[in-house]
């Protein structure tokens, strides 16, 4: 059986987007130490468009989504970052580059709507989604009005889309309110949370790491970051694209063939900027050392070889779906997860 | 497609593109009338609805979701039904071994009155131009000294409809509302509530009236649905809400449904438990007749033939239509064409010989085949009705916020007795969806939810609704010729081949 391994439609609707429909297209958030690149924004606010139409572009991240949440799942069974051993929905999630809201719309409805219902597999009670691209977090909020569960826990502030970067989140400079134009959507209680950047249980970065610009970033110093808004105890997970020859055959070869073999657009894939399972690994051993430090404490063997370290592969078959695959994760797609011990 | 604006089904419009759309949008919902908003909402209460309520229920991942029903009848008068041991409904369904399966699963199958209910584990078919037979029972995939397999059961659909109404009741709790006696007044899309609400433009709004006039000063309800089941039979207002079409045609026939009380049977069944159900084709008759056992050697008939043939039937005595049931296992087409064109009073003064008489003078003549249902005896008075044979089938299932199961799906012809099962496969289905959703952040109405059910049933519901169909058609060539000599055959070919036979039949059992 032929398997396919897509990724992002990153370059998607290229050709189909005409450039001029978007003249006001705003990137101010590209700081000076941002790790957003500026192509990537455009790119990806070109797509806002079609992002939540279920048979556009992006329907292989839909199809994807709820993996993400089994994976979530397999990491709290190994390891509650709350310490009660019952279940309760007390976790506060961060999704690192949420894009249009996939998963962090996926997340915030698996809070529940008042304290006395029981707890969701993600034991979530907040969340908090960042994206640089004003437009994608303002399609975001918009489509996520359309849930009143959604809505309501925008309104109450559990559920928070932040048009800002993960460097602004961790210098504690980020914007609190979720929109500043919406009445009753103001959440002050939020604004103490905001001073202690350690303060997310799990931290996500669903297909983000190989969209770090490596001239104003690298992935070290951004998964360092993302660790550092970590509390201890808490996972730190993603999903990326493995940097091999299969991936590259499937990504480049086939799923962008034309059709009726492809099934992403032409362009979507930059296979040189995939990471692959051990870079990931690596980064983040040495980014828990430099979370460790301190003035008079450096993070050393201690932090790496205590380590919890999850990896799975991820296949998408034509006409079955999603499958994680033990073992696949050299091939392409792949999931991997980080705790941040006690 | 219903009309949903591009701006709803893609929410994001980029700003030079945004004066055009939003023109024309409601921008305000009168804020006197309440909006309940429900996660799923069923429309018809079924054994289809009704099993779809029961098995939401019944999962712990799905309890919780805020479910309605509504239903122009009289719940309460279902949940209450009641007849003696001696007394069927005319309505009787048999349910495969997958579909009890199911009913148990979801806890609904220990509500069901197992006395009035019936197994059998042989099934006779055979064609009445021909003689070739075949044998469905499970006989080639057990070892002899087992009990036979089941090979379907029979149930009353009052029994069943009763026993997950009871299953249903078992579980209240205020996040389920039945609305009995009512109907849907309307169904539209809804609004933006915007600056206090969500925007719900894209969610089917139905008000809901009640029927009996004595409520009628209740003023009717608004609920919003996150999704909005179509369970609501082969006419359905939610799939025309939708704006799905569906393709199909009318058989030009009519089924006779019948509780008759058989004979004792000649021989005594061997085990003593085991029921046959019996199946003969007709060929210059329009369709095939079954005797389907209910207990207490009484049975059900339904009897597949043209309009006319199907008044006649109706009009006839109970001792003429008694003879023509018992002819109909017995005679000969010729026989039996000749006995449909007696006149049907029951004039004494008649001269014309009665039916009775003809056919115990025209049994003598005819061979009779060794496996044939016990004489019927008796008909219980009132039972005996028809209805008209269709097929349907939905172009789709499911649109957004939309899913549409059981006949507002697809309608066959009843000669293998599936639709029931077919429309419990598909509530089967669409809850283990709606609980892959719940329990994976899915929003249940979302098209990306939904298509999970509609792969799933599609092919299977088209399968089975087209093997039927084939069936009918092949059964409806009267006389010699190729297709009567095909499809002998083909009949004798998988009688005789067992694992062609079992594989036959576990495609009919959703094994």
């Amino acid at each position: 059986m032929a398997s396919l391994r897509l990724t992002l439609p990153r370059h998607a609707l290229r050709q189909t987007c005409l450039p001029t429909l978007h003249p006001t297209l705003s990137l101010p958030q590209t700081r000076k130490h941002s790790s957003v690149s500026a192509d990537e924004l455009t790119h990806f606010s070109a797509l806002a468009s079609s992002w939540w139409d279920p048979m556009g572009p992006s329907r292989i991240l839909h199809l994807m989504n709820p993996l993400r949440h089994e994976f979530i799942a397999s990491c709290l069974a190994e390891g509650s970052p709350s310490p009660t051993t019952e279940p309760r929905a007390t976790l506060n999630y961060l999704d690192v580059g949420c894009g249009g809201g996939i998963f962090a719309e996926s997340l915030a409805r698996t809070i529940p709507l008042n304290t006395n219902t029981a707890p969701t597999p993600t034991l979530a009670a907040t969340m908090t989604a960042i994206d640089p691209s004003t437009d994608l977090i303002r399609m975001a909020r918009s489509h996520a009005r359309n849930d009143p569960t959604v809505d309501a826990h925008l309104r109450s502030g559990k559920f928070r889309y932040l048009n800002t970067t993960l460097e602004d989140v961790i210098a504690g400079t980020a914007p609190t309110t979720t929109e500043s134009s919406s009445p009753g959507s103001s959440s002050s209680q939020d604004l103490s949370q905001n001073s202690n950047p350690a303060q997310y249980d799990i931290v996500t970065l669903f297909e983000v790491l190989e969209h770090i610009d490596p001239k104003t970033s690298t992935p070290l110093t951004f998964l360092t970051n993302c660790l550092k808004a970590l509390k201890p105890g808490g996972w730190l997970i993603g999903s990326t694209i493995s940097r091999t020859l299969p991936s590259f055959l499937l990504n480049q070869v086939i799923a962008e063939a034309p059709w009726p073999i492809g099934v992403v657009p032409r362009g979507t894939h930059e296979w040189s900027k995939f990471v692959n399972p051990d870079e990931v690994k690596g980064w983040l051993q040495e980014g828990l050392m430099r979370v460790a430090d301190s003035g008079v404490y450096r993070g050393g063997r201690a932090e790496v070889e205590g380590m919890r370290w999850k990896c799975v592969g991820a296949v998408y078959v034509p006409g079955i779906g999603w499958k994680m695959v033990k073992g696949s994760e050299d091939w392409g797609n792949y999931f991997w997860a980080v705790r941040r011990e006690f | 497609m219903r009309p949903i604006s591009r701006a709803v089904l893609r929410p994001y419009v980029c700003p030079t593109c945004r004066h055009g759309i939003g023109a024309g949008q409601r921008r305000f919902a009168s804020k006197s009338d309440p909006l309940d908003i429900y996660d799923v909402v069923c429309v018809g209460g079924g054994p289809a609805g009704l099993g779809l309520l029961a098995a939401l229920r019944s999962s712990p991942i799905t309890s919780k979701l805020k479910v309605a029903l509504i239903e122009s009848q009289d719940l309460n008068k279902a949940k209450a039904w009641n007849l003696e041991p001696t007394q069927f409904s005319n309505r009787v369904s048999s349910l495969t071994p997958s579909t009890v399966s199911f009913l148990r699963e979801i806890g609904a199958y220990d509500h069901l009155d197992t006395s009035r209910v019936q197994d059998y584990q042989d099934m006779q078919v055979w064609d009445g131009q021909t003689g070739s037979r075949i044998t469905f029972d499970w006989s080639m995939e057990t070892s002899p000294f087992e009990n036979p397999r089941t090979v379907a059961t029979m149930t009353e659909n009052a029994n069943l409809v009763r026993a997950l109404l009871r299953r249903i009741a078992d579980s209240g709790d205020e996040n389920l509302s039945l609305f009995s006696n009512s109907t849907v007044a309307s169904i539209e899309n809804g609004s933006d509530l915007a600056p206090q609400g969500p925007n719900l433009s894209a969610w089917p709004i139905l008000t809901v009236k009640p029927t009996t006039p004595t409520e009628t000063t209740a003023a009717p309800k608004r609920i919003a649905a996150r999704l909005l089941v179509g369970a609501d039979g082969i006419n359905s207002p939610v799939r025309s809400f939708a704006d799905i079409p569906t393709q199909g045609w009318d058989y030009g026939r009519h089924g006779i449904v019948a509780t008759l009380a058989l004979a004792e049977p000649a021989s005594p069944p061997f085990p003593a438990t085991k029921r046959t159900a019996y199946q003969r084709f007709l060929p210059a008759l329009g369709g095939p007749i079954a005797l389907l056992p209910l207990p207490n050697n009484h049975a059900t008939l339904v009897w597949s033939t043209t309009p006319e043939n199907a008044a006649y039937l109706k009009s006839l005595p109970t001792p003429a239509f008694l003879a023509m049931v018992n002819a109909a296992f017995r005679l000969d087409m010729t026989d039996l064409s000749y006995m449909l064109g007696l006149p049907s009073s029951s004039d004494s003064t008649s001269t014309s010989p009665s039916h009775q008489d003809e056919l115990a003078w025209r049994a003598q003549h005819t061979s009779i085949p060794p496996q044939i249902p016990p004489p019927a005896t008796a008909v219980q008075t009132g039972t005996v009705a028809s209805f008209p044979l269709r097929f349907r089938h939905a172009a789709q299932y499911v649109s957004p916020r939309i899913a549409l199961v059981g006949d507002a799906a697809h309608v066959i012809h009843p000669l293998a007795g599936q639709g029931l099962n077919l429309g419990l496969a598909d509530v089967a289905s669409l809850s283990k969806t709606i609980q892959y959703a719940v329990s994976h952040g899915m929003d249940v109405g979302d098209l990306l939810t939904l298509e999970r059910y509609s792969c799933e049933r599609y092919l299977p519901n088209a399968k089975i609704g087209g093997a039927c169909d084939l069936l009918h058609k092949m059964y409806n060539v009267p006389g010699e010729g190729p297709i009567t000599w095909a499809r002998s055959l083909g009949l004798g070919v998988v009688d005789s081949l067992p694992f062609v036979k079992g594989f036959l039949m576990k495609n009919a059992e959703g094994y």
